[in-house]
């Protein structure tokens, strides 16, 4: 665990820096160069605006924000989630040529994906003003969210990231499983009003058990619609992510260094 | 008494089973299949001292890659140790990982950093990457435009300026044109005068080995066949190679 800290505090620097580096590439030599960054989540809201609002006609309070906070957390979930399976065998050059703590290329993903989720929160709070949606206390739990987000997101990619070295077709696997996940997760819909209604007892389960379907609930509770959210969901899932991160870690330290020879 | 920067001790580094498999695979073969070991690198001691030259030649695969990055900590060992006394350490071999995308210059942030160096110490030693690297124009441009040459040339210039206390190189000398390979032997020559570094080459070359070396080794099937003064275990080696054609 010190060695972790202190890894951390050494490869700090690089991993935000690494993480600037990737986000300038992705756009470097497109024509509207840093534009898309704002670009692409705006067309995208509107999409879904216009296929869930005019064709299936949903009746969810605040639609657009509504799907928006929901996408908003899934894409920063999924892009991470996806990303970790091949992330050694991306990183082959680099991994190849120093020793780098292997968590540090995940860490660099991370802030990656947040910044491009800053931006749609920015996008969010647009809409929050749009709708004249009125404001509470509510919405300062949105940091302890953000945070059991993060953890969690960290333990899964450890692990993932961990097993995608050695089972080569694991990224299969993962993308029907998110894909599964994505529509249990009550993206574009509420699971409590869509799925409750007639079986109460799956909505529980679906709701609780799945932490994507929890956390958006929360953060669309605090921020839509001034609720508190549960206190105790957010201790809990907040726990599971520690534990499967020191897990990961744990793992991860103990192979890394064989990491090399099989890629 | 002279101070010894590494120190290796009975190293070992096997590659076994480790293949990635597939998950259709393991479904379909019922019974694993038996691990094929295979070493790299077998029992192997020595130690370098503080500021010495030490030259590796051998055939290929007789392990002086692995054994390389076992030293820079990439690999680690199956058994024994290898002792860096704290001191920083940097491989140098071709087809570094760079960022395509983004300019020589920010390339050379990336990797120092991946070095271990601060953005501040980088940023002052810049300079003197790029005067050493010899790019002209091409250091702001996109490193996905370079050539070949140019790319390692990078590379070399950003582990030669950016000095760690070991510095380890694979088969990079011979890289770029005559006026580089001229600029990196003086450079070599420079790090030789230096006390304080220590510099472990990866060589094919014979001649390369004779001119910047104090001392060889002659890896052989994993094992170190000879250990001595350059000229002496590169007489040995040229007569050896000989003989077998």
């Amino acid at each position: 665990m010190k060695r972790f800290v202190s890894d951390m505090k050494k490869y700090y620097k690089y991993a935000k820096y690494s993480a600037k580096a990737e986000l300038k590439s992705e756009v470097a030599g497109s024509y509207l160069n840093w534009i898309w960054w704002v670009l692409e989540p705006v067309c995208l809201m509107l999409i879904y605006a216009f296929i869930f609002g005019f064709v299936f006609e949903a009746r969810e309070k605040y639609f657009t924000a509504f799907i928006y906070i929901g996408l908003t957390l899934w894409t920063f979930f999924n892009l991470n989630i996806k990303s970790s399976v091949k992330m050694i065998k991306r990183n082959r050059a680099i991994i190849g040529k120093v020793y780098l703590p292997k968590f540090i290329l995940i860490e660099s993903k991370i802030f990656e994906n947040l910044f491009k989720m800053m931006i749609s929160f920015g996008i969010v709070l647009v809409l929050l003003i749009y709708y004249k949606i009125p404001l509470t206390w509510n919405v300062l739990y949105i940091i302890p969210l953000m945070i059991c987000l993060i953890v969690l997101t960290f333990g899964f990619m450890t692990l993932l990231m961990h097993f995608g070295v050695f089972v080569e077709d694991l990224g299969n696997v993962v993308n029907i499983g998110m894909r599964l996940v994505f529509y249990l997760t009550g993206i574009m819909f509420s699971i409590e009003t869509r799925i409750g209604r007639e079986n109460p007892q799956l909505a529980l389960i679906l709701g609780k058990f799945n932490p994507m379907a929890f956390l958006i609930t929360s953060f669309r509770d605090c921020l839509l619609y001034g609720k508190t959210p549960e206190i105790i969901g957010i201790l809990i899932w907040l726990a599971i992510g520690t534990v499967l991160s020191v897990l990961g870690i744990y793992i991860i330290y103990k192979n890394e260094n064989n990491y090399v020879k099989v890629i | 008494m002279e101070e010894i920067a590494i120190k290796v001790e009975n190293l070992t580094v096997c590659y076994k089973s480790l293949k990635p498999y597939s998950i259709k695979k393991n479904f379909l073969r019922l019974h694993r299949n038996k691990k094929d070991i295979f070493e790299a690198l077998h029992g192997v001691s020595f130690e370098v001292p503080k500021g010495q030259i030490l030259g590796i030649i051998g055939k290929n695969g007789s392990g002086k890659s692995t054994l390389l990055r076992a030293l820079a900590g990439i690999f680690s060992a199956d058994e024994g140790k290898i002792d860096r006394f704290g001191n920083t350490i940097s491989l140098l071999a071709i087809g570094v990982g760079f960022q395509k995308e983004l300019s020589g210059r920010e390339n050379i942030i990336l990797s120092g950093m991946l070095l271990g160096f601060s953005e501040t110490e980088i940023i002052e030693k810049m300079p003197d990457i790029i005067k050493f690297a010899g790019l002209g124009k091409f250091i702001d441009m996109p490193v996905r435009t370079y050539s070949s040459g140019m790319y390692s040339k990078l590379a070399f210039s950003i582990t030669a300026v950016l000095e760690t206390d070991i510095i380890l190189i694979d088969e990079v000398l011979s890289v770029g044109d005559q006026r580089f390979k001229k600029k990196s032997y003086r450079k070599m020559k420079e790090l030789i005068n230096n006390e304080e570094r220590t510099v472990i080459i990866v060589s094919h070359s014979i001649g390369t080995l004779r001119k910047l070396c104090q001392k060889v080794m002659w890896l052989e099937g994993g094992e170190i066949m000879m250990l001595g003064d350059a000229g002496e275990v590169l007489d040995k080696y040229q007569a050896y190679m000989d003989s077998e054609t």
